[in-house]
């Protein structure tokens, strides 16, 4: 295709080709970007990026336990009694959660301590007198403040937004095993996403679409662990913004056709505004965004759209996920983008690629041990799964490997791009 | 609460004081201006508006005084706010919500945050030291508010009130409050009173006003009432110094800013609002800024490039700022706001395409071909279409959900085939539908319903395609430039033109069109001639002394 013929803007359709004549010679001038902006560029902001679901709730009858609900059930029946629904010995109480976290905290000796303005959960803190709480907290500092308040030896972790410093089952998982006796993973056959590594193999799944070889060991994790199967759900979707705080922009360029175009340039940026609601309460679209300052929040790659579907070329990524106590960028290694560009602007679609073990776990260690229990997470159950089910990116050294396969959705609406770095700006996948 | 009930008591008495009733027929509770002019002929008591108030208060006391309350509105006559301001007075409660604001006003200035840059004696002071602060504050404040110098009893019996009221309370500066709040609420502040001397022509300190409002929409500032005091405005050179002056000053813009909100009717756009559920990209402060973005718009063409005045509706060039950039479409990359220039060829084009204004001529959740063509005949041609009959059946126009009739144009169609409809809708709609690709929240589109969208059109027996033909022809249209010439006019003397003055606008819009356009130029033209500074028997006896000249 030739590289020259470009993308009628979407207004042009309606326009005379003596105007567009004119404004091609107005575009090489100074003037700004016109209605519907640079011809050839398509931006959209994602307004959610979430577990892809597979939607078979057959294959999870119980859903996996969390820390919590492995406690109860651990209890002596005559303690089990005290947080039960009244006559219902083993059906816990909601309302009785709150004092049922404070006694497993007891008993397992979880720690939490919020150094920075010197009160502690439990008790007291000590702090180093080199402590300055505006420095930017380290891992050294944290054991050094764990020591002083009694953690056990080499324990205590930053946590909650780097707010805390913690021990507990979310901190150090293998402390515990007991709390991720009854974790379940997920047994179905069928799991979104696509064959990553071109071999059907055991364990694979199939595709929502039938496909074979599909690669999603991830869902096979957490397929059965409640808030994640329901963040996956269709209306949750399209209600909730994730990460509306520190949203990922996806910018096509070098568009010349909307709907086939053999080579395109994809870009992904993380964006450094918040997203914006419109009057319906969903996302503005139409909004410029500034990109992120950070580098290592871009990447691009090639692409290419076929009867309005665009599919990438695999390229490490490391999008921004910031949603209330959580700020844990998601590294997704060899990640391929399969997404539809729908006729309102926006796009539909998923990240396909390994999510790297260190950057998946942050994100549930940073949960703590509340954010678990309120979610029905355990920590150590998710700890220990994913490391046995992670099937990419082997450490030579070690013989481990460091990634697995996943499947993230996203959904989004049209956007605009502006201050991007020139060699992102000026590249026309050729 | 009983300070103020007290207050309210003592401000009753220092209203009596203020001799309301003697320059406005106004009765001393504040009820009637019955000396309001018409709405044509001269117009010898206008009513500030609420922009003139504020930033007369902004001016004289400052920018950090809140001016907090409810304006009785403002009425517009045959187009014009500034007509309107003749032809109304103050109701019982207007007068209760100007007392209100008032007091709010005179307490922040006299507080102690304020008191010793406005007032500048002891707080404390009392006797005869209270009473020469009171006479010097009053005598300075008086010649601002009222912009007129007080006479020395006026202000004696000022200051004496304040003391007075002071002693009562224990406190001077409340009784310099209160005193000045009764200040606030009189005629001779809320009403322009521009009567003629005993010689019957305008004084130095009224044509002072004149001037001030029209290219500042305020009061006079200092040098401008010491030429008045000078006698410098009665004599060609000191008036063409002032205005030079006035004109060469930042705040012009504020002046044009104010005729334009007034001309383009830009003070509806507080109440603009639109089905968010239809139009989920506009929001209140969407209207907010879109107003503000045509405003910005003409003042960077009319001000900043002294521009031709017929190039608003053909200019690419738009003030733009990035919560604007999803109504346009377009990526906005700087943060604050910058004149954004669409490429040639682009739909975007001229004052036409404003989205504010496109969303202000429209219903909340959809087009009004009719809406927006009536507003550009009445506003930008001056013309009047009447009022729709009050039997008339809207049904079809309405149906957005018509299987067959798909479009805007088709069902205004069907409507037209009433002949008694017919008469106005043909002078609106055709204009109207040449903007149709912009939706009603003024959102660029090609289709309706998965329809193309039809934009031509004819108006003034000539065709056009689009929002950017049709921009050209208002561009040459004669009937445009002479609309606004009229609308300048009509805004500076606060009144409709009569039969006497027609052959001066006339002459107006000639020498408009002479120097270019140049609405600058047709600013000085009118603050440099006599006639503005006339009262109606000033203008009849320079014309009669033209006329024997002529024979």
């Amino acid at each position: 295709m030739s590289r020259r013929r470009k993308q009628l803007p979407r207004f042009g359709r309606g326009l005379s080709a003596a105007s567009l004549v004119a404004m091609a010679a107005t575009l090489a001038s100074a003037a700004d970007a016109p209605t519907g902006g640079e011809p050839g560029v398509r931006a959209f902001v994602l307004s959610n990026i979430y577990m892809a679901s597979s939607g078979d709730a057959g294959a999870c009858p119980v859903l996996a336990d969390g820390g919590i609900e492995e406690y109860f059930k651990s209890l002596p029946p005559e303690e089990q009694a005290k947080y039960s629904v009244a006559g219902k010995l083993g059906e816990l109480e909601q309302g009785k959660r709150p004092a049922l976290e404070q006694d497993m905290d007891r008993h397992f000796g979880f720690r939490r301590i919020s150094p920075r303005n010197k009160s502690v959960v439990s008790g007291q803190a000590k702090l180093p007198p080199d402590f300055d709480p505006t420095a930017k907290p380290t891992a050294e500092m944290a054991l050094r403040i764990g020591a002083l308040n009694g953690f056990p030896k080499n324990r205590g972790r930053w946590a909650f937004s780097n707010q805390v410093i913690a021990y507990s089952a979310c901190t150090d998982p293998l402390d515990f095993p007991q709390l991720g006796k009854h974790f379940r993973t997920y047994d179905g056959k069928v799991a979104p996403g696509i064959d990553l590594d071109g071999k059907t193999k055991r364990g694979d799944f199939s595709g929502l679409d039938g496909a074979k070889g599909v690669d999603n060991q991830l869902w096979r994790v957490m397929g059965c662990v409640r808030a994640f199967r329901e963040n996956g759900d269709k209306e949750v979707v399209e209600k909730i913004f994730i990460s509306a705080r520190a949203p990922t922009l996806i910018e096509i360029r070098g568009i010349d056709d909307p709907r086939n175009d053999p080579e395109v340039t994809v870009n992904i940026y993380a964006a450094s505004g918040s997203l914006v609601r419109n009057a319906r309460g969903g996302a503005l679209a139409g909004m410029t965004f500034d990109i992120d300052k950070d580098p290592a929040l871009r990447a691009t790659t090639r692409g290419r759209i076929v009867d309005g579907v665009l599919t990438t070329d695999p390229v490490d990524i490391r999008l921004n996920y910031k949603e209330q106590i959580i700020d844990a960028p998601r590294q997704i290694l060899g990640a391929r983008i399969r997404a539809t560009l729908k006729p309102d602007g926006g796009i539909d679609g998923a990240f396909f690629g390994y999510y790297s073990l260190a950057s998946y776990w942050d994100s549930i260690e940073q949960m703590t041990q509340n954010g678990a229990n309120l979610t029905s997470v355990s920590c150590p159950g998710v700890y220990r799964a994913l490391h046995r089910f992670a099937d990419g990116y082997k450490d030579p050294r070690t013989g481990r490997y460091t990634a697995i396969s996943s499947a993230y959705g996203f959904t989004g609406v049209r956007a605009f791009v502006a201050n991007a770095p020139a060699e992102f700006a000026s590249r026309r996948g050729q | 609460m009983k300070m103020r009930r007290k207050t309210a008591a003592l401000l009753l008495a220092t209203l009596s004081l203020l001799s309301l009733g003697a320059a406005t027929g106004m009765t001393p509770n504040g009820v009637h201006a019955g000396a309001v002019a018409p709405a044509s002929g001269p117009a010898p008591v206008r009513r500030l508006t609420e922009a003139q108030y504020r930033r007369a208060i902004a001016d004289i006391f400052g920018e950090d005084i809140k001016v907090v309350g409810r304006f009785e509105p403002d009425l517009r006559v045959d187009g014009l706010l500034a007509v309107g301001t003749s032809a109304i007075s103050v109701s019982p409660a207007g007068l209760e919500q100007y007392d209100d604001i008032g007091r709010g006003v005179a307490e922040q200035a006299t507080d102690a945050g304020h008191w010793d840059k406005l007032v500048g004696c002891p707080r404390d002071a009392h006797g005869a030291e209270a009473l020469s602060c009171a006479r010097r504050f009053f005598s300075q404040t008086g010649l601002k508010l009222f912009r007129r110098p007080l006479p020395a009893a006026e202000a004696e019996r000022l200051a004496r009130s304040a003391v007075a009221i002071g002693d009562q309370l224990k406190a001077f500066p409340q009784g310099v409050a209160t005193t000045l709040a009764g200040m606030l609420a009189s005629p001779q502040f809320l009403f322009r009173l521009e009567l003629p001397e005993a010689s019957g022509r305008l004084g130095g300190y009224t044509k002072a006003s004149r001037l001030s409002f029209l290219l500042w929409n305020s009061a006079p500032d200092d040098a401008l009432l010491e030429a008045a005091a000078a006698g410098s405005l009665d004599t060609p050179a000191g008036l063409r110094a002032q205005v030079e002056r006035l004109m060469a000053s930042p705040r012009l813009r504020d002046g044009v800013r104010a005729f334009f909100t007034d001309f383009l009717q830009l003070d509806e756009f507080e109440t603009l609002s639109k089905d968010g559920l239809i139009y989920p990209a506009f929001s209140a402060s969407i209207a907010s800024l879109a107003r503000e973005q045509t405003l910005r718009t003409l003042t960077d063409l009319l001000i900043d490039r002294n521009g031709d005045y017929r190039d608003i509706f053909t200019t690419r060039r738009i003030a733009m700022t990035r919560t604007l950039g999803p109504i346009y479409d377009v990526p906005v990359a700087r943060d604050g706001w910058y004149i954004h220039e669409f490429p040639q060829g682009d739909p975007r084009v001229g004052l036409l395409t404003h989205a504010g204004l496109l969303a202000l001529h429209s219903h909340p959740g959809r087009t009004s071909p009719t809406l927006r063509g009536k507003a550009m005949r009445e506003i930008l041609l001056c013309e009047k279409i009447p009022s729709p009959p009050a039997n008339v059946n809207f049904a079809v126009v309405q149906d957005v959900n018509n299987a067959s009739l798909k479009t805007t144009r088709q069902r205004l169609q069907a409507h037209l085939d009433d002949e008694e409809c017919a008469s106005c809708h043909k002078k609106t709609d055709p204009i109207g539908l040449g903007l149709e690709q912009f939706d009603g929240a003024g959102q660029f589109r090609t289709r309706e319903r998965g329809e193309l969208i039809d934009v031509s059109g004819s108006f003034d027996k000539k065709a056009f395609d689009g929002a950017g033909d049709l921009g050209q022809l208002f561009h040459d249209s004669a009937a445009a430039s002479a609309c606004l010439v009229n609308s300048v006019w009509r805004y500076a003397n606060g009144r409709n033109p009569s039969a006497g003055d027609e052959d001066d606008i006339r002459a107006l819009s000639a020498q408009f069109s002479g120097q270019g356009y140049r609405l600058t130029s047709l600013l000085r033209t009118i603050a440099l001639d006599p006639a503005f500074y006339g009262t109606s028997t000033d203008v009849r006896i320079a014309r009669t002394h033209e006329g024997k000249k002529e024979g």
